[in-house]
């Protein structure tokens, strides 16, 4: 009896307690509250609909030549825009803060239905004296101008024909350290260098290998494996800028597909990676809405180094390896309207030189990609484009040789943006 | 060694400041001439956006990194009008001393009552600005409050001219008094007219003199005008009895045009900002020239 009573006493006193004290209560409930401080987050969703001249296991088994010869590294199974049909390119999760007065951190996660992988994660300085800054974590390496961008500000659904030999579909996304510095000069100019861990799976890589026999050893690379170095600089002419800059990364490669584990034949290359990169951008302001852009990249590889290859009775042959690729691409885009974008792109892979124990391996060259985009945006946030390729640089291996694969391919792509995404740069 | 031979060739370039003259950055035309007006020769100014661009949407040039590297002073609208472009130059710039929160960073939307502070936010709504309209310089009152701002950090950051700033702020502020009875003089026949407005640009200019706002020409901030949204302001205009459609100059002026045309109401390309028309090129012929395009015929 005395409980019942108690509560419903209770009970009353909490209906009757006056509305102030009420408040009052409730902001001290939140004293510990801490919602103020959640980062800026955002998600980026894109999509498309791809249609293609070619059945999608064909396609993923074509390789380039030279390139990324002797493996077929079914180069187009993974990355945007795969699959015939609709394509979940990704779902990009970004989370900014200031750490504290003295550090920035930034975070994009990759969602894709089957899971999620840490695409960037990094911390940066905010408070070094003399123009200084470092950086350091998993981030896309400052290698020129395309592979720092993000898919989405790209003026194209794809990454250019060259960045994606050389590098893949993922691009230059390292973990390491980067150091820039800002000369306080009346122009722009920006010099960096990056250590970094070289694991791309194109270019760079730090594994050991051995055959099944023990007949070939090569010692893994203990890292860190890539160095990257880069001069940027710019200046304006009238409503111009011009952007332009030199990279250079240079690194350990090491590929092993199936020569250390028993089967029946393999191959693994080891070998001295030294890739430069010249990057030029205009953009040109027609007024306050209008705007014509250019791009334009060359990359220029050279690998020395030995192709170790065990056949199916175990002999191993292991000649020197020689290759020089290069390519370019440029783009230009032109903003016509508040709403509406459209450009045209011209890739070429030019030069492909592959020696292998000094023999010339006669690598086709001069392999081209033409593409052109229209692209309506209702508002910043969200944004529709029509791509057309029109593809030349594919092949499969044949009996005796390569066999030109190409193929042309529309893609319908959907890109849109919620919550707090950060300006872009330049 | 490549670099040895570029080190003295960097150091020709490198453009140490002038003793005593403190370099300030401006993001937007009005704000370099008021820090001008009150730094007078003790400050160089260096200004970001054109004026006659429109102040959302700013290419972020690498230039303006170059100009922001040997800044002391990053003076900003603030309200999140720089939002889409400022943030990634500061990052790159290197300057400790101009990042947010830093004595060499000032944001003027912290000193002035912002208007229209939406209650809720979406991006339903277009392009709203969560802090409230950040065109708060358009409202003349808010110059003065403005030019203290910039004195008192002036002031702090170069102490020693603490006096020189101080007196040059009171110079501008009664010479700001005077100009204001003069507007104030000139728009009062106009007190209580109705308007149509582009983009929601003019709304602190239009409410200190007692207009009345019927509505914009975007359907919603930041989205052009659609077929059936023109043909609701086309009723608007008639039911309501619009004198002037207000147009700014760096969007289309095509529905503007149109209704100018159609319903023969007279359309104003107002300056909103110093740089935006050839005749306004200081805080105070850009009042000037918003008073006279108003009041002429």
């Amino acid at each position: 009896m005395k409980l019942k009573e108690t509560c419903i006493l209770a009970l009353l006193l909490l209906f009757l307690w006056p509305a102030g004290l009420l408040r009052a209560q409730s902001k001290e409930g939140s004293s510990f509250d801490q919602s103020k401080f959640v980062p800026d987050i955002a998600l980026i969703l894109d999509l498309s609909g791809v249609t293609r001249d070619m059945a999608n296991e064909k396609y993923y088994s074509l390789a380039i030549p030279g390139f990324s010869y002797p493996f077929l590294h079914e180069m187009g199974s993974s990355g945007s825009n795969a699959h015939r049909g609709w394509n979940f390119n990704y779902g990009e999760l970004s989370l900014y803060s200031v750490v504290d007065p003295y550090f920035d951190l930034f975070a994009v996660i990759d969602l894709a239905p089957d899971g999620a992988g840490l695409e960037e994660a990094y911390f940066s300085t905010r408070k070094l004296p003399y123009g200084f800054k470092v950086k350091a974590g998993r981030f896309l390496a400052s290698f020129g101008r395309v592979n720092e961008q993000h898919e989405h500000f790209w003026d194209f659904a794809n990454r250019p024909l060259i960045a994606t030999a050389l590098f893949g579909e993922d691009g230059l996304n390292e973990i390491g350290a980067q150091a820039t510095w800002v000369p306080p000069t009346s122009f722009y100019l920006t010099f960096g260098a990056e250590v970094l861990n070289g694991v791309n799976e194109q270019s760079f890589g730090t594994s050991g290998f051995s055959d099944p026999g023990g007949t070939v050893s090569v010692n893994p690379v203990q890292g860190p494996n890539l160095y990257i170095g880069f001069v940027r600089s710019s200046f304006d002419i009238e409503e111009a800028s011009i952007l332009f800059g030199i990279s250079n990364a240079v690194g350990t490669t090491r590929t092993d597909h199936g020569f250390s584990s028993p089967g029946s034949t393999g191959q693994a290359v080891n070998a001295n990676t030294d890739i430069i990169d010249g990057d030029l951008t205009v953009k040109y302001s027609l007024d306050a809405i209008r705007y014509l852009s250019f791009q334009s990249e060359y990359m220029y590889r050279v690998l020395n180094g030995t192709e170790y290859t065990r056949d199916s009775s175990i002999t191993i042959s292991s000649p020197s390896l020689d290759k020089h690729n290069s390519g370019f691409y440029a783009q230009v885009a032109a903003k016509v309207d508040q709403l509406w974008r459209m450009g045209i792109r011209y890739d070429l892979l030019m030069q492909n030189d592959v020696s292998l124990g000094g023999a010339d391996q006669h690598m086709p060259s001069n392999l081209p990609r033409y593409s052109a985009m229209i692209e309506y945006s209702p508002t910043e946030f969200s944004r529709f484009r029509l791509q057309f390729d029109r593809d030349l640089s594919r092949y499969a291996q044949a009996s005796g040789g390569w066999s030109r694969q190409p193929y042309t391919q529309v893609i319908l792509q959907a890109n849109l943006t919620i919550g707090a995404h950060g300006a872009h740069a330049f | 060694m490549k670099l040895s031979k570029m080190i003295p060739l960097l150091l020709l370039f490198m453009q140490t400041a002038f003793a005593g003259q403190l370099q300030v950055v401006a993001t937007y035309g009005y704000i370099g001439d008021i820090v001008q007006r009150v730094g007078k020769d003790r400050v160089e100014v260096v200004l970001l956006a054109r004026g006659d661009y429109n102040p959302h949407i700013i290419i972020p040039k690498p230039s303006y990194i170059a100009k922001l590297r040997r800044a002391d002073l990053l003076v900003i609208n603030g309200g999140q009008l720089e939002i889409g472009w400022l943030p990634q130059i500061i990052k790159q710039a290197n300057n400790a001393t101009v990042q947010p929160g830093e004595r060499g960073f000032l944001d003027l939307s912290m000193h002035v009552h912002l208007i229209d502070v939406p209650t809720s936010v979406s991006r339903e709504l277009g392009d709203v600005h969560p802090e409230g309209n950040p065109h708060f310089f358009l409202d003349p009152d808010n110059i003065p409050i403005i030019a203290k701002a910039i004195t008192e950090r002036l002031s702090e950051l170069d102490p020693d001219n603490q006096s020189f700033y101080e007196a040059n702020n009171k110079e501008l502020y009664a010479l700001w008094q005077q100009k204001m009875k003069e507007w104030e003089e000139k728009l009062k026949p106009l007190q209580g007219e109705k308007v149509v407005e582009y983009h929601k640009i003019f709304d602190y200019f239009l409410n200190r003199f007692g207009f009345t706002i019927a509505g914009t020409i975007e359907p919603l901030p930041g989205i052009p005008p659609t077929t059936r949204h023109i043909a609701e302001v086309e009723q608007l205009i008639k039911r309501e009895g619009v004198k002037y459609i207000l147009q700014d100059v760096y969007n289309p002026q095509d529905a503007s045009t149109y209704l100018s045309k159609q319903l023969n109401v007279k359309l104003i390309i107002m300056p909103h900002d110093v740089g935006s028309v050839k005749e306004a090129d200081n805080v105070f012929s850009v009042f000037d020239e918003i008073v006279r395009r108003l009041t002429n015929g």
